[in-house]
C-alpha cells in the first residue's frame, strides 16, 4: 500500500467531485441552504397561522340555557364570541328545549364524573374531561351531535355548547351541572376554542364551588378535596435533549449517510458510466489503493456533509424549541459528531461496495435506495420514547448509535453503553470496509462487466488456504454480536454453566464450522504445531507472571468501578457457592485457553498475519480485549493479548498461548476460591489491587521470558505461502 | 517459449465469464519496434484479450510478459512498462488534460520534474496547448483522443497496447493518431493494435493476428497472411478466415 498513490487518488477524486454540482448539492446544498430556508419558512408560517387564531376571538355556539354564573363566565371571557343557537338546525332549536333530546354518554365511558365539571380536573384543557383513548370521546350517532359536527364543519362556529334538559334542574339542586363541548379536534380553530371554553368554563365551576360553600357555610377549598403539586425535576437541558435527541439523530444520520451516497455512486457506476474506470485499472495500482482512496473520499465527503448538517440543524432547531429550553449545545455537537462517525464509515463503504455493481448514475440510484432505506429506517427508532440504549439495543446496528446520541443529549449514558455501542458500531463499520474491499478485488465488477451482488458473499477461498484479514474481522465481528447476545439471554444459567456454553458454542464451534465451511488449511490456521520447547517454557513463566503485570500496573492506572469488581469476583468465583479447585480450572482456566486460542491466536492471527507479524499481534490482542466487552477490562486484557499473540508469533503454535492462558486464567480462579491464598501475595480477594512487591517480581519474570522467547527464531512455513487464499490473489468469477 | 527479453509475450491466454469462453489459449508475441495488428470481428475476444494484457483483467490460465516482467507475479512493475490507449476510454470530465497529466504523473510515479517537462513536451509535440486548460468534458472527440495518447504515453512506455485508437474519429484526428504510432514504432516501442479498419492495419502493421470465437486462427505477415488465405487483400482474408471459422463461404 502507497500512500502518496492513495493521497493522488483521494485529491483527484475530492477535486472532480467538488466540481460535480449535483454531488456538492447533496452534500453541501441541501444542509447549508435548503433544510433551514424550508423549516425557518414553514414555521414562519406556522406561527403567523398561530398568531392570526390567537388575535381572533373563537366563535361558540350555546344551544340552550346556561346556568347564570356559566353564562357569566363565557360571556366575560375575551377571547369568546357567544352565538346562542348560532347554526343549530330547527329540530334541534325546537327540540331541546322541548326535551326530546337527551344527554347520550361516549361508549365505554366512566360513569357520569366522565362528562362533569369535577374539581379533579387537572387536564391542561381545564374541566372538560377527556378520557384516555379518542373513541371514548365520540358519543353514539345522535341529532344533537349530527347538528353540532355540521356546525362546526360549516367554520361559522368553532365549537358547540349544548346545555341539556337536565342541566338547569341540576344546578338548581346543587348537583354537577351537565354541559357538553362540541368541537374538533383536527382543525386547530376548534382545538383553540375548545381550550378557550375550558378555560372559561373552570372559571364557572370556580364560582359556583365557591357560591355552594359559602351558602353551606363551608371552608374554602371543601370541595377541592386534594390540591397537588406537581414539578418537573427534569433540568431544561434534559427537556431539551428530550426534544433534540428524538429528532437530531435521525436528521443528522439520514442527511450525512445521503451525502455519501451520492459521492458513492459518482466515484464508481458514475466513473464506470464515464468510462474512466479502465483508465486508472490499467495504471501501476493496486486495487486496495483505489478502493482506500475511493472509500475516504466518500467517507470525507459524508463527514463534510454531516458536519454541515450539524451545524445547520442546530441552528436551524434551536430556532424551533421553546424560549425557556437551551438550544444544541457544543459538548452535544462534538459528542454526537464523535459518536456518528463510525455510522458513516459503515454507510460508506457500504454504498461504495453495492454502488460498484452499477453499471451506470442510474442504475447505481436503483441499488443504492433499498440500502440507503435499510439505513435511514431504523434510525428512527429513536423517535420512540419507550425505546432506550441498554445492553440489548447497544448491539443493534445504526439503532444503537442514534440511541446513543439521545442519551448523550439527555445525560444519562454509562461509560460501560458508551464503550458497548462504539465497540458494536466499528465492528459494523470493520465489517462493512473488508466487504468493500473484497468488492473491489473483484475486477469484473470494475471493468463494468454484469456481476451479481451475490459475489459479495461469494466464498472465495482456495482448499488449503488460511484467512485473510478481512475474513478475520468479519468473524470477529459476528462471534462478537453472538456471545453477546447469547450470554445476555443465557444469563440465568448458572455462571460455569454459561461461560462452558459460551466458550465451546460462541467460540470453539464457529471456528471449526468456519473452517470446514471456507475449507481452510486447519493445521496453518489455528497453528496446530509442535511448539519449541523454550516457548513452552516461557509460556508457563509468562502464566505465572503476566497477570501479575495486567492487573497489578493497570489496576492502578485505570481503578474499575467498586460494581464491576463486585462483579467479576463473583464471576471468577462461579458464583455465590464455592467450587472445587478442579472445577474452577477447567471452567476458568483450560476451557477459555482452548476455544479463545483457537479463534484469537489461530483463526484472527493467522488471518491479520499477511500484514506482518505486529499488526497480528496487535490486531489480535485489540479484538480479544474488545471481546471482553467491558472498557475496564480493555487495557488488561489487551497487555495479555500482546503476550498470547507474540507467543504465537513466536513459536509458531498456539499450543504455548494455550499453556499460559490456562495458568493465567487457573491462578486468578483460584485465588478468588481461596482467600487465604489470595492474602499471602498481600491482595484481599482475587480482584483487590496486588501489592508493589509481587508486581515488579512478576513484571521482571514476565520481561525474562519474552527475552527467552526472542531467542526462538521465527517459525519456517508459519508465514501464509504465496498462493495462500487471499481474495486478491484469486481469480474473479464473473 | 523461450524467456521474454523485452515486448510482449502472451502464452496460452483463457478466459471464461461463466459458461461463455471469450479466450481460449491465446498466444502472442509482439518484439520491440514492431507493430502486430489484432483483428477481428465484434465479439471475437479482443477486447478481454486486450484487457488481459493490459492487467485490466486477470487470465483464468497462460502467461502475460511485459518486458520481461511476469504480470501476475509483479502487476505494478509490469503496468509500468505498458501504456493502453482504447477509443472508448473516456477523460475525467471535470478535469482538464494538464490536470490529467499530471495526475497520471503522480500515479506512474514519475519525479515532478520529468513529470513536468514530459506534460510540456507532450503538450506541444500533440498539439494540445490551446485546450490543455479546459476540462475534458468541453473537449471534441479529436481533442480528448489527442490528450489520451498523450496520457498513454506520459510514462514513456516500451509497451503500446491500442484498443480501436481511432474509433469514432474524423480523418485528420485518425490520422494524427496513426502517425503517433508509427512514431512509437520508431522509436523503438512494441505496438499492439486492435482495429477494424483494414486500411490502417495494412499501413502499420508489420504482423497480424487474426481472431475469431476467442481463438487465434492465423497470424503472421501481411503477405503470408494474404498467400494462406488466397485472398487480394487483408479485408478478403479477414472474410475468409471469419467465414471459415463460422462455416460462411466467402465470394
Amino acid at each position: 500500500m502507497r500512500f502518496s498513490i492513495v493521497r493522488a487518488i483521494l485529491f483527484k477524486e475530492l477535486r472532480e467531485t467538488l466540481r460535480d454540482r449535483r454531488t456538492l448539492f447533496m452534500t453541501l446544498g441541501l444542509p447549508v441552504l435548503l433544510y433551514p430556508l424550508v423549516i425557518l419558512a414553514f414555521t414562519r408560517i406556522a406561527e403567523s397561522g398561530e398568531d392570526a387564531i390567537a388575535a381572533d376571538q373563537s366563535v361558540v355556539a350555546v344551544w340552550g340555557a346556561l346556568p347564570v354564573p356559566v353564562d357569566a363566565a363565557l360571556t366575560e371571557s375575551a377571547d369568546l364570541a357567544l352565538q346562542p343557537w348560532g347554526e343549530a338546525p330547527a329540530e334541534v332549536r325546537e327540540g331541546l328545549p322541548a326535551g326530546r333530546f337527551e344527554r347520550r354518554d361516549p361508549q365505554g365511558a366512566e360513569p357520569a364524573a366522565g362528562q362533569t365539571a369535577g374539581p379533579a380536573a387537572s387536564s391542561p384543557a381545564g374541566p372538560l374531561r377527556r378520557s384516555r383513548g379518542g373513541n371514548r370521546e365520540t358519543e353514539p350517532e345522535n341529532p344533537v351531535l349530527a347538528a353540532a359536527r355540521a356546525a362546526v364543519a360549516s367554520r361559522k362556529v368553532q365549537a358547540v355548547i349544548v346545555a341539556w334538559p337536565d342541566t338547569a334542574p341540576a344546578f338548581a339542586q346543587g348537583d354537577a351541572v351537565p354541559l357538553t363541548v362540541y368541537y374538533d379536534s383536527v382543525r386547530r380553530q376548534s382545538s383553540v376554542a375548545h381550550d378557550r371554553v375550558a378555560t372559561a368554563l373552570r372559571d364557572a365551576r370556580d364560582r359556583i364551588v365557591d357560591e355552594r360553600q359559602r351558602a353551606r357555610n363551608l371552608p374554602g377549598g371543601f370541595a377541592e378535596g386534594l390540591t397537588v403539586h406537581t414539578r418537573n425535576t427534569s433540568s431544561a437541558e434534559r427537556r431539551s435533549g428530550q426534544l433534540l435527541g428524538s429528532l437530531l439523530p435521525y436528521i443528522l444520520l439520514t442527511l450525512s449517510v445521503l451525502g455519501g451516497m451520492y459521492a458513492a455512486i459518482d466515484l464508481t457506476a458514475g466513473e464506470k458510466e464515464r468510462g474512466t474506470m479502465q483508465t486508472l485499472l490499467c495504471a501501476p495500482i493496486t486495487s486496495a489503493e483505489i478502493v482506500l482512496a475511493k472509500f475516504l473520499t466518500v467517507w470525507l465527503l459524508s463527514l463534510l456533509s454531516l458536519v454541515a448538517n450539524l451545524v445547520s440543524l442546530s441552528l436551524t432547531v434551536s430556532r424551533l424549541l421553546p424560549a425557556d429550553l437551551p438550544g444544541v449545545g457544543a459538548t452535544n455537537l462534538v459528542l454526537a459528531l464523535a459518536v456518528l462517525l463510525p455510522v458513516t464509515l459503515t454507510s460508506s463503504a457500504l454504498f461504495l461496495a453495492c454502488a460498484s455493481f452499477a453499471r451506470d448514475f442510474r442504475d447505481g440510484q436503483t441499488m443504492l435506495t433499498p440500502v440507503y432505506m435499510a439505513v435511514a429506517l431504523p434510525a428512527g427508532v429513536v423517535a420512540l420514547p419507550t425505546i432506550e440504549l441498554n445492553a440489548w439495543t447497544a448491539f443493534v446496528p445504526i439503532v444503537n448509535v442514534t440511541l446513543l446520541v439521545k442519551a448523550l443529549f439527555l445525560r444519562e449514558a454509562s461509560a460501560e453503553l458508551i464503550f458497548l455501542t462504539l465497540l458494536s458500531a466499528c465492528m459494523y463499520a470493520a465489517v462493512a470496509i473488508a466487504g468493500a474491499v473484497h468488492v473491489f478485488h473483484r475486477e469484473t465488477v470494475l471493468v463494468g462487466e454484469k456481476t451479481s451482488m451475490r459475489t459479495i458473499f461469494e466464498r472465495g477461498a482456495r482448499a488449503g488456504g488460511t484467512p485473510n484479514a478481512g475474513f478475520a474481522l468479519t468473524a470477529f465481528a459476528v462471534l462478537l454480536v453472538v456471545q453477546f447476545y447469547g450470554s445476555l439471554s443465557l444469563r440465568n444459567l448458572p455462571i460455569h454453566w454459561l461461560l462452558v456454553t459460551l466458550q465451546y458454542g460462541g467460540f470453539l464451534l464457529p471456528t471449526l464450522g468456519m473452517l470446514a465451511l471456507f475449507g481452510f488449511d486447519a493445521r496453518r490456521t489455528l497453528g496446530l504445531r509442535r511448539p519449541p520447547v523454550v516457548a513452552l517454557v516461557s509460556a508457563v513463566a509468562l502464566g505465572l507472571s503476566a497477570w501479575l503485570f495486567a492487573g497489578g500496573v493497570v489496576a492502578r492506572l485505570l481503578p474499575p468501578p467498586e460494581s464491576l469488581t463486585r462483579a467479576m469476583e463473583r464471576f471468577i468465583q462461579l458464583g455465590d457457592q464455592p467450587m472445587p479447585l478442579w472445577v474452577v480450572w477447567l471452567v476458568i482456566g483450560i476451557t477459555p485457553a482452548i476455544c479463545e486460542e483457537l479463534f484469537f491466536r489461530g483463526l484472527v492471527f493467522s488471518g491479520l498475519r499477511r500484514l506482518g507479524g505486529w499488526p497480528a499481534v496487535l490486531g489480535s490482542a485489540l479484538l480479544f480485549a474488545l471481546a471482553h466487552a467491558s472498557i475496564y477490562r480493555l487495557m488488561p486484557t489487551f497487555i495479555l493479548g500482546v503476550v498470547l499473540g507474540v507467543l504465537r508469533w513466536r513459536s509458531g503454535s498456539v499450543v504455548p498461548g494455550m499453556v499460559m492462558h490456562a495458568i493465567n486464567n487457573g491462578l486468578i480462579g483460584t485465588l478468588a476460591q481461596r482467600p487465604d491464598l489470595a492474602a499471602w501475595f498481600g491482595m484481599q480477594g482475587a480482584s483487590g489491587t496486588m501489592p508493589w512487591g509481587p508486581v515488579l517480581a512478576g513484571t521482571a519474570v514476565m520481561i525474562g521470558a519474552l527475552g527467552v522467547l526472542r531467542l526462538i527464531a521465527p517459525a519456517a512455513g508459519d508465514d501464509p505461502p504465496a498462493g495462500a487464499y487471499d481474495t486478491s490473489a484469486a481469480p474473479s468469477r464473473p | 517459449m523461450p524467456a521474454a527479453t523485452g515486448g510482449l509475450e502472451a502464452e496460452s491466454l483463457g478466459r471464461r465469464f461463466g459458461d461463455v469462453t471469450a479466450v481460449d489459449d491465446v498466444s502472442l508475441q509482439v518484439r520491440p519496434g514492431e507493430v502486430v495488428g489484432l483483428l477481428g470481428p465484434n465479439g471475437a475476444g479482443k477486447t478481454t484479450t486486450l484487457r488481459m494484457l493490459a492487467g485490466i483483467l486477470s487470465p483464468d490460465r497462460g502467461r502475460v510478459m511485459v518486458d520481461g516482467l511476469d504480470m501476475r507475479a509483479d502487476p505494478i512493475a509490469a503496468k509500468r512498462r505498458l501504456g493502453f490507449l482504447s477509443g472508448d476510454t473516456q477523460l475525467y470530465q471535470r478535469l482538464s488534460p494538464r490536470e490529467m497529466l499530471r495526475y497520471f504523473a503522480t500515479l506512474y510515479e514519475l519525479a515532478p520534474a520529468r513529470a513536468t517537462k514530459r506534460i510540456d513536451t507532450l503538450i506541444a509535440e500533440l498539439d494540445i496547448t490551446s485546450f490543455a486548460g479546459r476540462p475534458c468534458g468541453t473537449l471534441s472527440s479529436g481533442q480528448k483522443q489527442r490528450a489520451n495518447v498523450a496520457r498513454a504515453f506520459l510514462h514513456e512506455p516500451q509497451l503500446l497496447i491500442l484498443d480501436e485508437p481511432t474509433n469514432a474519429l474524423d480523418v485528420v484526428s485518425g490520422q494524427f493518431i496513426v502517425q503517433a504510432i508509427r512514431r512509437a514504432r520508431d522509436a523503438g516501442r512494441a505496438v499492439l493494435l486492435s482495429t477494424h479498419i483494414m486500411g490502417e492495419a495494412e499501413y502499420l502493421c508489420d504482423r497480424i493476428a487474426l481472431i475469431h470465437r476467442g481463438r487465434i486462427v492465423d497470424s503472421g505477415s501481411l503477405e503470408g497472411l494474404l498467400q494462406r488465405s488466397g485472398q487480394g487483400n487483408l479485408t478478403d482474408a479477414f472474410l475468409h478466415y471469419a467465414g471459415a471459422a463460422t462455416g460462411a463461404t466467402t465470394a
